[in-house]
């Protein structure tokens, strides 16, 4: 599946993008052009929405490590949100799920 | 009319070749969703299989053959083991003359550093997690990469899983 992406600002330092498709190695590097501009040092809040990706694999899960390291050395705030039950599996099995900073869906 | 169901659930053992650099994902994860009907998976348990499966396709794209076009064969099949348990094998087989060498040793523990977190590490550590079993055959022309995955763990209470 083609990954999509679109990201959306309010114009207040806050960003979110929408990822839609699988995240793997053939395509996290489209992902990471496109996140990397958003991680920017005067940036107050990045916010990645998965509700649309059901498959992610470790490329796709280094590149959000990415926006990690940015929060953490810029102290922005870097967000997953809409987390699908495959790629939170994902996550618990790097144990990485109590190191990001995840939206709880809603329901 | 034809139950698709029915179908699936005959299939023996599935075979093919696939380039490396195709995004081949979705055909892999055809192949375990084949398996998974056949046996009953949970849905999570199927995405892990699916995950791991990715991730040994993705070191041999990358790393035995330096995302260069190459040939991966790739074949996928029940049996039962020693103490009549059943089990889901992936066989891969790639023809890259340099690079990887997996040991175990090699793949990362359990408290991360954030710094230093590869796609290659990740990718190891996903596969050693999921996996019951992850082998390395270095042949003249190439490997054999052997993957083993428990069934019991992962099937639907209720299902009668058929080998």
């Amino acid at each position: 599946m083609e990954l999509q992406l679109e990201s959306e600002s309010n114009g207040d330092g806050c960003v979110q993008l929408r990822v839609c498709g699988d995240v793997t190695i053939h395509t996290s590097s489209k992902l990471r052009e496109k996140l990397k501009p958003l991680l920017a040092p005067d940036a107050r809040e990045v916010r990645v929405l998965l509700d649309d990706v059901e498959f992610m694999d470790s490329s796709g899960i280094a590149t959000l490590v990415e926006g990690l390291q940015w929060s953490r050395t810029s102290g922005g705030r870097f967000i997953l949100a809409g987390l699908h039950e495959n790629v939170r599996d994902v996550l618990e099995l790097a144990k990485l799920d109590t190191v990001f900073d995840i939206e709880e869906n809603n329901g | 009319m034809t139950n698709h169901r029915e179908d699936v659930s005959h299939v023996e053992k599935i075979s093919c070749q696939l380039n490396c650099q195709t995004q081949c994902v979705d055909f892999l994860r055809s192949m375990v969703a084949v398996m998974a009907e056949r046996t009953g998976m949970d849905p999570c348990h199927t995405n892990r299989i699916a995950l791991a499966v990715d991730e040994v396709f993705a070191n041999i794209a990358e790393h035995g053959y330096g995302g260069e076009p190459g040939p991966i064969e790739c074949e996928t099949h029940i049996r039962c083991n020693g103490n009549g348990l059943r089990e889901l094998v992936f066989d891969f087989r790639d023809f890259a003359t340099s690079g990887w060498v997996y040991e175990e040793c090699h793949v990362p523990q359990s408290d991360l550093n954030m710094d230093c977190i590869s796609p290659g590490g990740l990718g190891l550590r996903l596969i050693a997690e999921v996996a019951d079993s992850f082998k390395q055959e270095i042949l003249p022309d190439g490997n054999r990469w052997h993957l083993v995955f428990s069934l019991d763990k992962g099937v639907q209470s209720g299902t009668a899983a058929r080998i």
